[in-house]
Parts: structure tokens; C-alpha cells; sequence
């Protein structure tokens, strides 16, 4: 099927227009039309994590959106948060815990940081094990990643 | 023009539009949809999707007692409920144990019982809570058990042209509810599941179970719920067990060999009943 379909949405604060087929996720989308390859596609079944962007301020699995299903709103990328106090952070937690060796998870890992510290400012290990349980980490063993979180909700929340 | 994307404002226009486009798939949150489109395993032309629809959203609480859940609230909002005590309590703890935090933030009740997995955590822990499903189609509104609701592997009692509304949860009953997992992984669907409710009325003690991942639908026994009911001794409890492992249709999986899931049966079962019991204050 050849049809296509307008989808007005706005990606890290700008306003986009997009021509997708009715079953481009929004995982495609970002990837391949706008070259915002912070989210990644490791499973496309929803599974490891991290295509997790932020949609109207959740946190989803971008590979389980239809962008069509997306129209009007308002999608947030690893690329676009650098200026939001959480992300900034976390992200300084990530590099001084060495919360990850090859990256690939990380963009997901820190949108569903941020998730979880939006709902619970200060989490206990148990807490970030549970908020984080569907974010994969290949290479760390997971404890860095919790106590990065850690690290970065005290600061915030001292 | 039958293909693309429809965004009805009411159930009445969405049962239209099933009726035009028989080849329309509904979307909810599309957590299992769009999976499947992913894997290939489906390419809908014409999608229906339920995001505007007011009257699908929302907790009511019902006049008599109970809950009406409205067919896209999220697994989210259910982990997150607070008011779900005592028996009902069996299906705030299958939400807590959906996939994870983020899956949960789009996942929908109803999209979850139309999908009917047998591993998902809903079917058996609102046999368990005694639900009703309701049905909107072309005849009107219908309301089934779900267990009448839940048919085979991945059917459901839904009719051409209908699509789930709510799920009714009754009233709590005083007394314990619980749903117990056991998965390879955290969030991963369940190897065997046990939903379990048990009401104290006075002395009488009521009881019901249904075991999920063992079949193409979650197994509720009558027999089983009679001799777990009142004060049953060791050996109804192993009786129990053993009706439920007879009745028990499990598969060869990636998740276990049936052999190990009709193992795991009566141990749960024996696991989720002793800690029911505790929590109860039964002795």
C-alpha cells in the first residue's frame, strides 16, 4: 500500500510535518526521516528499552507508536533534552558512575531515568530496579546504572 | 476510501466504521498491535483507533459497589490504584506486574483482554475478581464473564463488528486478593500464573482461583474454588492441585516445557494459598 498520511507533530520543540505510511512507528520516523538516532531500535517488540523517548511528557516505547497515531502531539528525544535539569543530571551521574560502556542503551536508560525520578525524587535501589526493569543493559551489570540515578536524584533533591 | 487511519469521537461512530470496514483493525495503546505489526505477523490497511474516545477513559465508581474500568485506561493508572482493597486487590497486583513502567504507560485494559495471550496477567486475575467484560456492538452494550469472555488461544467471545467498552469489577469483598508471577525475567509474560481471591464473610471463607500461562485460556475449576473454600485440610489442598494439573493444557515453550508448568501448578497454587491465608489473619 502506497497511501500515505500527513502527521503534524512536534519534535523537541519544533513543529514537523510528516508524510508516513499507517504503520511507520514513530521509532522509524525519528531515525529515518528526521536523523534523530539518540533513540535506537534493539528489539522493535517493546522489549529492551531503548527507543524510549518522551511522548506529551511519558515515557514510551517509540517502536510500539504509529506516528500516525501521534498527531498533534508533542514528542521529546535524548537530542532535544539537554537543557532539561534532570537529563543534565543524570547524564553528569551516567559519566561519573561509568554508568554504561557502549552507549547503545543509554539515550533509553536516561529518558526512563527521568521518568522514574519524575514520579519518585528519591528512589531507593529497589525502587530504580523496578522503574528501570525494562531498560537492557548489556554491558554494566546494572549497579552503575542504579547508582547513577541515585546519585543524580540526591542532587536534585538534596 | 478504506484505508488509513480513523479517529472516532464515540463508541457509536467507532461501531460505524467496524461495520464499513470489516478488514479495520482497532487500536488501543498498540503495545501488542504494533509489536505484532513489527514482527510482520499482521499489516492492517485501515486502523480504528479509541485515544478520542471520552467515554473509554476513566475509573467510575459503580452505584451499587465496584468499578467500572473504561477500555483504554492504561495499566498504569490500574498499578497505580489505590482504591482497589481487599479481594480487588488480585488486579492491582497483575497491573503492577505488566511488562514494565514504560510498556505500562501505553498499554490498555482493554486492548489486553481483546489480544486474550494467554500469558498476560489480566485474563486470570479478573476470573479471579469475577469481572465482566462489556461488549459495544451493532445489537447494543452485552456484559459476559470473563471467563465466558476468554475462548481460545488468542479468542475471545467478540463478534465481528464489536469491540470491548469496560471491564466491571464487583465490589471488593473483605479479604485478601493476590496475583503471584513466576517469569524468567522481570516483565517478560508468565511462565505460570496464579490469581487468587479470598473473601471472609463472617466464618465462610470463599474462594477462587485461576491459574494463567497453562492453556489457551486461564483455568478456573469450580471444584478447585469448593474445596478451597472454608477451612480445607492438607489434602484438599493437594486435591486442588492436582484437578488443576488434569485440567491443565500447557505448551512446549521458550518460557518452559509443559512438563515443568504442570509442576510449577500446585506449588504455586500451595504458595499463593498459604500467603492468603497469613495475610487473611486465618490460622
Amino acid at each position: 500500500m502506497n497511501d500515505t498520511l500527513e502527521v503534524r507533530i512536534t519534535v523537541n520543540d519544533s513543529p514537523i510535518v510528516l508524510e508516513v505510511p499507517l504503520t511507520e512507528t514513530l521509532l522509524t520516523s525519528l531515525r529515518d526521516r528526521l536523523q534523530l538516532t539518540g533513540a535506537k531500535r534493539g528489539c522493535n517488540q517493546g522489549v529492551c528499552g531503548a527507543c524510549t523517548v518522551m511522548v506529551d511528557g511519558m515515557a514510551v516505547r517509540a517502536c510500539l507508536s504509529l506516528t500516525a497515531n501521534c498527531e498533534g502531539q508533542s514528542v521529546l528525544t535524548i537530542e532535544g533534552a539537554g537543557a532539561d535539569p534532570a537529563i543534565a543530571a543524570l547524564q553528569d551521574a551516567f559519566i561519573e558512575a561509568a554508568a554504561l560502556q557502549c552507549g547503545f542503551c543509554t539515550p533509553g536508560q536516561l529518558i526512563a531515568a527521568r521518568a522514574l525520578l519524575a514520579q519518585n525524587s528519591r528512589p531507593s535501589i529497589e525502587d530504580v530496579q523496578q522503574g528501570m526493569s525494562g531498560n537492557l543493559c548489556r554491558c554494566t551489570g546494572y549497579n552503575r546504572i542504579i547508582d547513577a540515578v541515585r546519585k543524580a536524584a540526591q542532587r536534585l533533591h538534596p | 476510501m478504506n484505508t488509513g487511519l480513523f479517529r472516532p469521537a464515540s463508541v457509536a461512530e467507532a461501531l460505524a466504521l467496524l461495520a464499513r470496514l470489516p478488514e479495520a483493525r482497532i487500536i488501543a495503546g498498540g503495545a501488542s498491535l504494533v509489536a505484532m505489526i513489527n514482527a510482520r505477523l499482521v499489516d492492517p490497511a485501515a486502523l480504528v483507533t479509541l485515544a478520542g474516545i471520552e467515554e473509554l477513559t476513566g475509573i467510575a465508581e459503580a452505584p451499587g459497589g465496584g468499578y467500572r474500568i473504561g477500555a483504554m485506561v492504561r495499566h498504569r493508572d490500574l498499578a497505580l490504584q489505590t482504591r482497589f482493597g481487599g479481594t480487588l486487590a488480585v488486579v492491582q497486583m497483575a497491573a503492577v506486574q505488566i511488562a514494565n513502567a514504560t510498556v505500562r504507560n501505553m498499554g490498555t485494559i482493554g486492548g489486553a483482554v481483546a489480544h486474550a495471550d494467554p500469558g498476560l496477567d489480566y485474563p486470570p486475575a479478573l476470573i479471579a475478581a469475577d469481572a465482566k467484560i462489556e461488549i459495544a456492538g451493532p445489537g447494543g452494550r452485552r456484559q459476559l464473564s470473563a471467563q465466558e469472555f476468554f475462548v481460545d488461544w488468542y479468542a475471545t467471545a467478540l463478534q465481528p463488528g464489536e469491540m470491548v467498552s469496560a471491564v466491571h469489577l464487583p465490589a471488593a469483598r473483605p479479604g485478601v486478593g493476590l496475583y503471584h508471577k513466576l517469569a524468567r525475567v522481570s516483565g517478560d509474560y508468565a511462565t505460570v500464573s496464579v490469581a487468587l481471591t479470598m473473601a471472609h464473610d463472617g466464618e465462610a471463607i470463599d474462594t477462587r482461583v485461576a491459574i494463567g500461562g497453562c492453556g489457551p485460556t486461564p483455568l478456573m475449576i469450580e471444584e478447585v474454588n469448593r474445596l478451597l473454600s472454608g477451612r480445607p485440610s492438607a489434602q484438599d489442598l493437594r486435591r486442588a492441585g492436582e484437578l488443576l494439573q488434569d485440567a491443565a493444557d500447557p505448551v512446549d515453550d521458550v518460557r518452559g516445557s509443559a512438563e515443568y508448568r504442570l509442576m510449577l501448578i500446585p506449588r504455586m497454587l500451595a504458595r499463593a494459598y498459604d500467603e492468603a491465608r497469613v495475610r487473611g489473619g486465618a490460622t
